[in-house]
């Protein structure tokens, strides 16, 4: 790694929730593409989930942002067609795309449930040239899974994650060092990774408005207003970035969180809808064979304050009832006694569920595990609603709650550096 | 109420007693303590329902009275004034003035009516125990205790006293610690004292062979060391039955130095604890003992010479829970046997049976 002959791809699916839904009713006879009119997935407003999470491409003269509420979608675009999330069919595609990416190179890391890295470093003996393999990639991933990606080729991640967000959909761009000055310099500050909104604002107010003002900038004065970010933003600006791909452990946490159809305004309520985050978190845990090492419960009021809660395990687990029953300790640490509108529960510093601390109550933990087990296989044959708790029926409750997708966290590249 | 007493006495009487105190208590009251001047004695209490010290120390009382003074105030006042004589008087409206030397302070105190009383214990004979031993006993056992409130019983410790045998056991999930000790007495009891007094009267016995009375009823224990006394309540249910759980066979059975064993782990752990869980692998072979650890920063690598009988076996630890065993062993030689990689290996003294320590392994690849 860091030789001079790295190639990585940066293969990012285009507006992947979207995509995805819509190549899924594409197979399953829909003759209507949804990417080809102004499009979105959304919440159900109904139930107060209302904001835009993913939207199409010809939205795009409508100036519709994610996270906005569908309601102000609507004023901006009437004919707007909004389909509703799918968590389940995200996991699929995006494994889909891994599956068909590990025929490439050995290398791969998944940076998000759409975004892969892959090394593509000597691999030209056996795939050719990497620019006619990154688009027969693109082609292959087009036809064989349905859904268009783009694939930022260069030689390292940061700089391959750049190129991928130039012009889409369906394109291959490159972005080697001797092309930063003519294609990344020019680019609003802003659009550079790890340039957040309240980084962007200071850098504005210096007359930084540039990605090119930025890699011209003094990074010793920078280290000064910007602390350690200043330098690392620096180096960025100027593509300079060598962290590896990491193929282990690319989860550091993941979580669910909800808005309920209803303020929450007693335990049992809050605990129940703990319990229907905790199925879906514990779930997903189990699809990734990671035990949580630390739980955390986020709450948000009627006034939009929001709390939070963690605890470290004495025993890393990932069994529905065990990380209920903490996450309901928690909960009634936490809250004060105010309605609610929203709760979240997220694992992290996960650990491999290959090897655990035996116990001589472990009849307990073999029992639990079976229970999982069972309920898993069930629920990926016959769908997630197929098994219920019955504590649900009648409660107002989606039995496996997790609205809002809560972007895993994979290692940062800048974390690594 | 008036009396004078030296700043170190009443500094050191106020830490015992506030080792009961819990900063938030759900009766305000209970966050101080209670004063009280009487013949020529000053009796300190600290109270939070489960736990109870009363420590009574020497004092010039010139006027008989008692008070309710916040805890945390009155100790850090107390604790920062010089080695001198104190002074503390308090007026008819439970103004509390203390004067030393230079510093003069003026807090409002609490009417002492409505303290709860201490519990009064009696019912078995009292048992007498060496400071020494008890301190001992409690140390080489507390690790053990459950700290997650699933199995309350857990979360304290048994003590037996079966005549002139007194074995404490404590036990959470993974591990098990028993301690046998023996003393002057002809009562059988069972009880399990909350891991807390356990705690807290291991931190305030000393080192040394002077005697503790141990009287225990139904529902509390009572530790008294004459100058101070702890009542405690005590955890009611059953405890699990140890005895079933401690393997009687082995198929391996290794002899060690504790302190050496203890000294290689504590360095091979340093890279496990990188990885987060601890995790130790021991490749026990007939002549010798392997330890190794890794984890993303490194490897780490040992090797004992032991004296091995049976076969040979591959097993996985927790190294903190292990250390915690050998911490407990201390500086002898000791056999620890094991039956599989999947089931608990079990610690004993190469002589006697003072002491028995149990740990589950962890399950690699399953």
């Amino acid at each position: 790694m860091g030789t001079k002959n790295r190639i990585i791809f940066h293969i990012d699916v285009n507006s992947a929730y979207l995509s995805w839904e819509a190549a899924y009713r594409l197979q399953h006879g829909a003759t209507l593409d949804l990417r080809t009119i102004p499009s979105a997935v959304g919440g159900d407003a109904t139930t107060r989930h209302g904001i835009i999470l993913a939207k199409s491409i010809p939205t795009k003269p409508y100036k519709i942002q994610t996270g906005e509420s569908l309601y102000s979608a609507r004023l901006k675009c009437p004919n707007l067609t909004v389909v509703p999330p799918r968590y389940h069919l995200y996991m699929q595609c995006s494994k889909a795309l891994v599956s068909l990416l590990e025929e490439f190179s050995p290398s791969i890391q998944r940076f998000s449930i759409d975004e892969v890295f892959l090394d593509y470093s000597n691999m030209d003996i056996h795939w050719g040239d990497p620019i006619d393999a990154a688009h027969r990639i693109k082609d292959r991933i087009k036809e064989e899974l349905g859904f268009t990606v783009n694939i930022g080729v260069s030689s390292n991640k940061l700089l391959a994650k750049m190129a991928s967000d130039f012009e889409k959909p369906d394109r291959v761009h490159t972005l080697f060092p001797h092309e930063i000055q003519g294609k990344m310099w020019p680019l609003p500050v802003e659009e550079l990774f790890m340039v957040g909104r309240a980084t962007t604002s200071k850098l504005h107010k210096k007359g930084i408005f540039t990605i090119g003002q930025l890699a011209i900038s003094d990074p010793e004065l920078l280290t000064q207003w910007l602390k350690s970010h200043g330098r690392l933003i620096w180096q960025l600006a100027n593509g300079l970035e060598d962290s590896p791909i990491r193929e282990d452990y690319p989860v550091k946490g993941l979580g669910n969180s909800a808005t309920l159809p209803f303020d929450a305004e007693d335990r049992e309520t809050s605990h129940r809808a703990l319990l229907s985050l905790t199925e879906t978190v514990a779930m997903r845990l189990r699809d990734i064979r990671k035990f949580a090492g630390v739980l955390s419960i986020s709450i948000k009021d009627r006034d939009f304050q929001s709390y939070s809660h963690q605890r470290k395990l004495e025993v890393p687990t990932h069994s529905t009832n065990i990380l209920y029953g903490i996450a309901c300790e928690l909960f009634d640490e936490l809250w004060q006694g105010q309605p609610l509108r929203h709760l979240g529960v997220r694992a992290s510093q996960l650990h491999r569920d290959d090897l655990y601390q035996l116990s001589f109550f472990k009849g307990d933990i073999e029992r639990q595990k079976a229970l999982d087990t069972a309920v898993d296989k069930i629920r990926a044959q016959y769908g997630c609603d197929s098994v219920m708790r019955s504590s649900f029926l009648y409660s107002g409750l989606s039995p496996m709650m997790g609205g809002v997708i809560q972007e895993e966290e994979y290692p940062m590249m800048s974390s690594l550096l | 109420m008036k009396f004078t007493c030296s700043q170190k006495k009443l500094s050191n009487s106020i830490s015992i007693v506030q080792k009961a105190i819990s900063p938030r208590s759900t009766l305000p009251i209970l966050e101080g303590i209670f004063v009280k001047a009487y013949k020529g004695i000053l009796k300190l209490i600290g109270n939070d329902l489960d736990l109870g010290i009363e420590s009574v120390l020497e004092a010039n009382i010139e006027e008989e009275g008692a008070i309710v003074i916040s805890s945390r105030i009155f100790g850090d006042i107390i604790r920062k004034l010089p080695e001198c004589e104190v002074e503390v008087k308090v007026s008819d409206n439970y103004l509390v003035t203390i004067t030393a030397l230079n510093s003069q302070f003026q807090i409002q105190g609490v009417k002492p009516d409505d303290y709860p009383d201490l519990k009064e214990v009696k019912e078995y004979e009292p048992v007498e125990i060496e400071q020494s031993l008890l301190k001992e006993m409690i140390q080489n056992t507390i690790f053990a205790v459950a700290t997650d409130e699933t199995r309350p019983v857990l979360t304290g410790g048994l003590v037996e006293i079966h005549n002139e045998d007194i074995n404490i056991v404590c036990l959470d999930g993974y591990s098990l610690a028993l301690k046998k000790g023996k003393i002057d007495s002809n009562t059988e009891v069972d009880v399990i004292i909350p891991g807390k007094t356990l705690n807290e009267i291991s931190r305030i016995v000393d080192n040394s062979d002077e005697k503790i009375n141990i009287t225990i009823d139904d529902k509390h224990v009572l530790f008294d060391m004459g100058y101070t006394r702890i009542i405690s309540r005590l955890l009611s249910g059953e405890f699990i039955n140890y005895s079933q759980i401690i393997p009687q066979n082995y198929k391996t059975r290794v002899k060690i130095d504790a302190k050496s064993l203890y000294d290689s782990i504590e360095r091979v752990s340093i890279l496990a604890r990188e990885g987060r869980n601890n995790l130790i692998k021991l490749n026990i072979k007939e002549d010798r003992l392997i330890i190794d650890s890794n984890s993303e920063i490194g490897t780490a690598h040992e090797e004992l010479p032991i004296v091995m009988e049976g076969k040979e076996l591959l097993i996985a630890f927790n190294s903190r829970y292990f250390m915690d065993i050998l911490k407990g062993i201390g500086n002898e030689e000791v056999y620890i046997d094991f039956t599989t990689n999947i089931s608990p290996c079990v610690f004993r003294p190469i002589e006697g049976d003072n002491f028995t320590y149990l740990l589950l392994p962890v399950r690699i690849n399953a």
